[in-house]
């Protein structure tokens, strides 16, 4: 085993010297080697040249001989014990890194997760897997602090009473005794991708024959399922091949946000938006604003039932202008729908024109919500554009579905199902409400096994008298507290069908089982640590098993060759003719269900991260709401008034949606860019769950401790949501009720530049682009657009003063780094990963709903959302509010030369490092919040309570008198790495300073004497260009001539913000460039993107 | 020379006429004796205390006494208690640290540079307005002092050598603030201490109980009233108002760089430290007022020294300054509006005229701009009542300029989308409520327990210590009427 071999570095020539012995200022070689040794003669003698690598392949060969061939001769014991001895290989401080994956229904993530004495602190995208290419999404990266989530499920529950888990055992072995075909047994799961599942799932299915197996996920892709198999035929799913795409249409799909894209979608989607290379087009349309219809070069707002008229005028015009006669007699049968308004009309033929025109490189894309016959109908329309095998390839599907959650409820109120074990999921919660499945499961005439995270609404049901007072609980039979991910064995598929490793981090903090366990357990009968089960998987899949292969599957994460081939695509016309006759059209007010970008289904609800995370389109936290447009709004008798070139609006305002027979009172957010007459409700809030951050003990608003109010975490559209009208319900009712205005916690209040677009974004046309490369600087340019730093450029040739710094700059004095960020502004979604990532990295504290609505948030890096009406794109000149373009940007500090906030502390608490950070010294901060004042970004980030040490509802308690601390497990996932601070100190984005330090060390300590103490070019990356999907951020050393970030800044498109207040920002943006079709109706007149003083919404 | 009617006599010679002397009104009315000065001003120190005082003072001391309570409330949860927020740093804690530290303006320009140009209207005012500074800047004090989010390391903020290797960052005007205040404090509790000494002896030599003779003597460091300690003593006045005097000037002028040397549009302007100094003066006299004019209700006795004259002078200086106050707001706006030609400066000043606080700013240009307009008015100057209210406005005047200059401009700076709004907490609005009862309180005391007019410094104004006030001789003042009866 390699020792940590210490690396002194030379004593400087001048200044004190240290000296520890007289040896040591002799500078004998014996002296020489005693400092090299950690321990005296003796204790380090054994050496060998085994790197960390393969130690690891060594650890993990050997724990699986130990699992496959000694566990017959003796059952090992496994503990978790504190390390009362030193570890050989874990250095304090020094996080040792494991890959894994995280199981979801899309297909699992590829992850590397960092691990700091056996605690896991961090989630990175698995960089070796070509599905994510080191990025994550903000699901994976919030997924540890669920790990490590105090209110998770601790015990075995029986009938609501704690029992051991021998008494579960016992209890199911009588279970399973009279049932040995599994009549009257049901199986209730999540859509597991994960191979053991499906293997164990498949045997025990041999083995009970009889057993229903029913699959729910909320929001699954059951309509894509149906319209693919109907165009490609059974096993067969397309799969967008983006990188091709010269011109894209997305008719209601997000295939830039989490929910609906990929990662490697989306890497390949941004890959072709960078105006160096050809850009690809992208017409959206959609009923709101998601993060792909900011990125949208058109952007068309219809009601999400009204998409299908969309795609049908689409399809005619491809299939008359091209001739085809299959895209042409599928459309024949697809039912007449009305012609939209003139605008309107001449945007969808356009585009149309654009998709044709790019014939072999177009790709119409639709959102797995659209109903099945809408999907059928748009690969008809790719099938025409010469998409099949282009930019649409196929994959394999695996596994073939199991039942319906209808078929199971029809199974257990038909007295069919007497035993139903539920693995995962939360169905009582988000089934569809005409099922009323928590009912059912609790009506007592099934027996109910539950396994999950949570002791949550599946879990016991509650009864309410009339004052909302709790009368009675009703348990299932018995509750498995699940094993996290990061706790257990197990396997996965990506999006690409490989096959990738699931390893535990840590053992099951609260005793929980994996899915896989308690399957096997059904199975056998014996309780497996599912390591066994895995491995018996991998045998079947990897053709045979060997230490070597098994270990470099542990290693690398993932099975090298098994993701799944492209396969030729063909459209079968003839059950796609008959599919798209199936179309219903809808009518009147409608109510989409979406995902919600934070808490997905309602799984992440009880995180605080995500509950705190502002959506990236509304901006709001700790909630949903229902979305309207403006117009919708007036209609309703919401107000929106203007006041100071502002709109204010009317958010907050209950409404009554009444739809599917249910109804649900919600309060309004009035929101740019929605269609009219559609309401969107984001899903996965209002849990009743006994959890403190996003269940029924979720929020309380305190008043400064004055009056306590409860608001809870949002409203359950699950409720409205029935088994027909699963995502997209017509014909509802909404009205406007008098009622106390609900607070709502929106981090950014302001949504338009007032005029400032040129100093904060600079945006143009690929056009202007192309004969002006670097207009983002071009004093003609910033001088039209009223930028500030043309007029400070103005005045200094008029011989005006131009404000400088007394300062020319700091003593920048390392001169072999000197840090730098460059944001591209093209390939920013505003997918708001970033400030998850810096979140978990950076040990940043949530603040609670009450404490966001008090501008409180404590985001190192904030994703600031515009939104710009084109001034010139309409005759009137005016101000369009309903149809504003949008505009994202992250704004991390920007750790000015110059800063303003160095020159103000009066402690010297905040100030530069020679290698051009701005640093911050918690100890030294007194908290004046000056820095604060005068930071002209506003990143500074002040704690105004103990956010770390006191609970969200409990910051206004005399801290002197009141009990302090966090829950031990909180305390588990912080980075060590990073300073946990405390109330009263100013903090702020410092890149990544614990990562820059770690790789200068490692650097100085390869270079030993020698002076190439510079860092390897990008050999690290601060925690948001690691996370960015689309790699927008770009991070590195100025000083290297070969660093990404130096090439970047080179680029002509590179700007700074405020340059002309001198402050000369370390972080730079690449100006925006859309590539609008000149020809729509709504592109910018002038070739100019459009920021002219005061024309703003 | 139009003053001058010019004549020619009968035999050719010219004769200049000149036209009586216009009388200067006397600064104590009634001719009253240097004895009678004496014993109305130490009976307020030596009378059984008076019915209203105890009320008084039990209103105002459990008013004082939400300072400690409020302010421990904060410290012991954070900061948060207060309505700051991002992007307000600061808000009603700096707003009112300004506003207190303004109103402790008036009292050391009225002892020292009154003083040093002669302007003899002072002496009977400048005891209880150096006091009022005392309290006032020590309720300024209070704030910077509090605000911080972590006030066990406020010391962080003096240059105490330390083992950390740091230092202070001397570029800082937070610093310098530091530096302003405490040197403006030390020096104006000298100048008023001394001042006090040969009244304190007063008090020490009338006292008639042990505890009296003990306390006063003590406080007195053993006056005499010797020549040589006259000596001393003038000495020592004239440095301590020569010291004085620049501080005046230069404590609003540093606090005021707070703002001014800041990149933030709206406060980045070179006319704060002028603007500040006189708006200063002009609060500072304002609050003054507000003491004097109920303290002469309640001692009629002090209406001789304290007199219409005296506060129909301060009226003017509230008049002038006020104009100047004025004149700065309206210059403010024309060099970020007009002359700038800088878009984020205009948008400033803008959204501070119209924006969400704009109400704000429409009180603080009415109280501070117009009310004082009335001073015009000789009728008015000398209207006890009208002078009043119109001090009432100007003190909330000044008050919401600080909150403008604060509040308006953290409230929108560069970046639309870190705009946000403000509104003062409980604990804010309780605390500033809590430093007016300490104000108060502070000063009923002192009005209890400290002689509040400069006994010796009036009877220094009166004619009779004049010793060439033989009428005929001396000046053509009115003849005193006890000169006259001691005559008969």
């Amino acid at each position: 085993m390699s020792k940590r071999i210490l690396n002194h570095p030379q004593e400087t020539e001048t200044g004190p010297k240290y000296w520890r012995s007289l040896g040591q200022v002799a500078d004998t070689p014996e002296f020489k080697t005693w400092v090299a040794r950690e321990f005296p003669e003796g204790a380090s003698e054994i050496n060998s040249e085994t790197s960390r690598r393969s130690f690891m392949k060594y650890m993990a060969a050997s724990a699986a001989l130990a699992g496959l061939s000694l566990s017959a001769c003796r059952r090992e014991e496994k503990n978790l014990v504190p390390f009362s001895r030193g570890v050989e290989w874990s250095v304090p401080g020094k996080p040792i890194f494991y890959a894994t994956s995280r199981p979801h229904r899309r297909g699992a993530q590829p992850l590397v997760v960092a691990t700091h004495d056996g605690r896991p602190t961090k989630v990175e995208g698995n960089p070796f897997h070509p599905a994510c290419n080191g990025a994550t999404d903000i699901h994976s990266q919030a997924s540890l602090l669920d790990m490590y989530d105090p209110d998770r499920s601790r015990h075995f529950l029986n009938d609501g009473k704690v029992a051991e888990e021998k008494d579960f055992t016992a209890a199911i072995e009588a279970l399973l005794k009279g049932a040995s075909d599994g009549s009257g047994i049901a199986f209730l799961t999540e859509h597991f991708t994960s191979p053991t599942f499906r293997r164990l799932r498949d045997e025990l299915a041999a083995k009970m024959p009889e057993a229903l197996w029913a699959e729910y996920e909320p929001l699954g892709g059951e309509e894509a399922r149906v319209a693919n198999e109907a165009a490609f035929g059974k096993g067969l799913r397309p799969i967008p091949n983006l990188e091709k795409a010269d011109a894209i249409l997305a008719l209601d799909c997000d295939f830039l946000g989490f929910d609906e894209g990929t990662l490697e979608g989306i890497r390949a989607f941004s890959k072709r938006r960078s105006p160096e290379q050809a850009m690809n087009r992208l017409y959206v349309v959609e009923n709101r604003y998601t993060v792909t219809g900011g990125m949208a070069d058109h952007r068309l707002r219809v009601q999400a039932g009204k998409v299908a008229n969309v795609a049908r005028q689409i399809a005619e015009i491809v299939g008359n202008k091209i001739g085809d006669e299959t895209l042409k007699s599928v459309v024949a049968k697809f039912p007449q729908t009305p012609a939209f308004a003139a605008e309107q009309g001449k945007w969808i033929a356009e585009a149309a024109e654009d998709l044709i025109l790019k014939k072999g490189a177009a790709l119409v894309l639709v959102g797995y919500r659209q109903p099945a016959a809408v999907q059928a109908l748009v690969h008809a329309i790719n099938a025409a554009l010469g998409a099949l095998g282009s930019t649409v390839v196929g994959r394999k599907t695996s596994g073939k579905p199991g039942a319906t959650i209808a078929d199971l409820a029809k199974g257990i109120s038909g007295g069919n199902v007497k035993t139903l074990f539920i693995l995962g999921g939360n169905p009582a919660f988000n089934a569809p409400a005409d099922l009323k499945f928590g009912k059912l499961i609790s009506s007592g005439s099934v027996t109910v096994i539950r396994h999950g995270l949570y002791e949550d609404e599946t879990t016991f049901s509650t009864e309410h008298d009339e004052h909302g007072v709790e009368t009675a609980r009703h348990f299932v039979k018995w509750h498995v507290p699940a094993a996290h991910y990061l706790e257990a064995w197990g396997d996965g598929r990506a999006s690409d069908n490989s096959i990738l490793s699931q390893q535990p981090m840590i053992l099951p903090l609260f005793g929980g089982w994996s899915e896989i366990q308690l399957l096997n357990f059904i199975l056998t009968g014996k309780k497996s640590d599912g390591l066994d089960l895995v491995q018996a998987t991998f045998k079947q899949l990897a053709r045979g098993i060997d230490t070597e292969s098994w270990a470099k599957f542990l290693h690398d994460g993932f099975l090298a060759g098994s993701e799944a081939k492209r396969e030729p695509l063909a459209l079968n016309a003839a059950p796609v003719a008959e599919l798209v006759s199936t179309y219903q059209a809808a009518e009147g007010m409608e109510v989409v269900f979406a995902p919600c970008a934070k808490v997905d289904d309602g799984r992440h609800a009880n995180n605080g991260w995500m509950q705190e995370l502002p959506d990236p389109i509304t901006k709001q936290t700790w909630d949903n709401a229902a979305l309207i447009s403006p117009a919708t709004a007036k209609k309703l008798g919401l107000e929106a008034k203007q006041g100071n070139g502002v709109f204010v609006f009317d958010n907050g305002t209950w409404l009554t949606v009444e739809v599917n027979g249910a109804s649900l009172d919600i309060p309004a957010i009035i929101i740019p860019g929605h269609a009219d007459d559609s309401v969107t409700i984001a899903v996965g809030y209002g849990r009743t769950f006994e959890g403190r951050v996003g269940g029924r003990e979720g929020n309380y608003m305190s008043h400064g401790g004055w009056f306590a109010q409860h608001t809870g975490v949002g409203f359950n559209a699950y409720k409205l949501r029935t088994m027909a009208a699963h995502y997209i319900a017509s014909g509802a009712k909404v009205r406007k009720i008098d009622r106390k205005a609900y607070p709502i916690a929106i981090t950014q209040e302001h949504g338009a530049l007032e005029g400032r677009g040129a100093d904060v974004i600079r945006e143009a046309t690929a056009e202007t682009h192309k004969h002006e490369p670097g207009f983002a600087k071009d004093q003609h340019w910033l001088h039209q657009h009223g930028a500030m730093d043309a007029e400070a450029e103005e005045r200094d040739k008029k011989g005006y003063p131009v404000p400088k710094s007394s300062y020319s700059h700091p003593e920048l004095t390392d001169k072999n780094h000197q840090w730098g960020m460059a944001i591209d502004l093209s390939a920013c979604t505003g997918c708001s990963a970033c400030m998850i990532a810096c979140q978990s990295e950076n040990n940043i504290p949530i603040v609670g709903k009450e404490q966001v609505i008090e501008g409180r948030e404590m985001h190192w890096i904030r994703m600031d959302r515009y939104f710009v009406s084109d001034m010139n794109a309409r005759e009137d000149k005016t101000v369009n509010i309903s149809e504003p373009r949008m505009v994202m940007q992250p704004m991390p500090c920007q750790h000015c030369e110059n800063a303003p906030c160095e020159t103000v502390c009066p402690v010297n608490a905040t100030v530069h490092s020679d290698d051009g950070l701005n640093v911050m010294a918690y100890n030294r901060c007194i908290g004046t919040r000056y820095c604060a004042n005068n930071c002209p970004f506003k990143v500074r980030r002040f704690n105004f309570f103990d956010f770390n040490e006191r609970a969200k509802d409990k910051v206004f308690r005399w801290n002197l008198i009141n009990e302090k601390g966090m829950a031990d497990t909180l305390k588990m996932s912080k980075n060590p790495n990073v300073t946990v601070r405390m109330r009263g100190v100013m903090e702020k984005c410092t890149f990544c300073v614990q990562r820059v330090q770690e790789a200068k060390i490692a650097a100085k300590v390869k270079a030993k004497d020698t002076d190439k103490v510079q860092v390897p070019t990008d050999s690290f990356q601060s925690a948001c260009q690691q996370v960015c999907p689309t790699g927008a951020i770009v991070f590195g050393n100025l000083k290297d001539p070969n660093s990404a970030v130096t090439k970047t800044k080179d680029n002509p498109r590179d700007y700074r913000l405020f340059d002309y207040i001198g402050v000369n920002a370390r972080v730079s943006y690449l100006a925006r460039v859309m590539n609008p079709n000149p020809k729509m109706p709504d592109a910018p007149k002038d070739a100019i993107m459009g920021h002219s003083k005061g024309g703003h919404a | 020379m139009a003053a001058h009617a010019a004549n020619t006599s009968e035999d050719g010679v010219v004769v200049l006429h000149c036209p009586p002397e216009l009388e200067r009104e006397a600064l104590v009315n009634h001719n009253r004796s240097l004895n009678w000065i004496t014993e109305n001003v130490s009976v307020i120190c030596e009378e059984r205390t008076r019915r209203w005082w105890w009320i008084a003072f039990l209103i105002f001391s459990p008013i004082a006494l939400l300072v400690p309570l409020l302010l421990g409330y904060q410290v012991s949860n954070g900061i948060g208690v207060w309505g700051e927020n991002q992007p307000f740093g600061w808000a009603w804690d700096i707003t009112n640290f300004v506003f207190w530290i303004g109103i402790g303006h008036a009292g050391t320009l009225i002892s020292a540079i009154l003083f040093l140009t002669r302007q003899k209207w002072r002496t009977s005012i400048n005891r209880a307005s150096e006091a009022m500074t005392l309290f006032a800047v020590m309720c300024a004090g209070l704030y910077p002092g509090f605000h911080v989010g972590r006030v066990w390391k406020a010391w962080y903020l003096f240059p105490i050598p330390n083992w950390n290797g740091l230092w202070q960052n001397y570029r800082s005007p937070l610093l310098w603030d530091v530096f302003a205040v405490s040197t403006y404090f030390t020096v104006s509790v000298l100048f008023w201490y001394v001042g006090l000494i040969p009244d304190l002896a007063m008090l020490r030599d009338r006292a008639k109980s042990k505890i009296k003779q003990w306390g006063y003597g003590i406080a007195a460091v053993g006056w005499r009233g010797g020549n040589r300690h006259w000596q001393h003593y003038e000495m020592a006045y004239l440095i301590l108002a020569g010291l004085s005097t620049p501080l005046v000037l230069s404590v609003h002028s540093i606090v005021s760089f707070d703002f001014a040397t800041s990149i933030v549009p709206g406060w980045h302007t070179t006319i704060f430290p002028p603007y500040f100094v006189a708006g200063a003066v002009f609060g500072g006299f304002a609050m003054v007022l507000t003491l004097m004019l109920p303290a002469r209700l309640l001692y009629p006795q002090i209406d001789d020294m304290m007199t219409r004259n005296h506060v129909d002078k301060m009226a003017k200086i509230i008049l002038l300054t006020g104009s100047i106050v004025g004149y700065a707001y309206l210059m403010e706006l024309f060099i970020a509006m007009v002359y700038s030609g800088h878009f984020y400066e205009y948008n400033a000043f803008y959204n501070r005229a119209t924006g969400w606080y704009a109400w704000h700013y429409a009180a603080m240009m009415f109280c501070n701009v117009v009310t004082p307009q009335i001073f015009w008015f000789k009728a008015m100057r000398r209207n006890y009542i009208v002078v009043f209210i119109a001090c009432q406005f100007v003190n909330a005047g000044m008050w919401y300029e600080r909150f403008v200059i604060i509040g308006t401009t953290l409230a929108q700076d560069f970046l639309p989308s870190s705009w946000g709004h403000y509104t003062p907490s409980w604990v804010e609005v309780f605390t500033f409520i809590g430093t007016f009862g300490f104000f108060i309180t502070a000063f009923l005391i002192f009005m209890r327990f400290l002689p509040m007019i400069c006994a010796f410094e009036v009877k220094a104004v009166t004619p009779q210590a004049d010793p060439h006030r033989d009428p005929k001789a001396g000046h053509d003042h009115a003849q005193p009427k006890e000169a006259a009866l001691s005559a008969h």
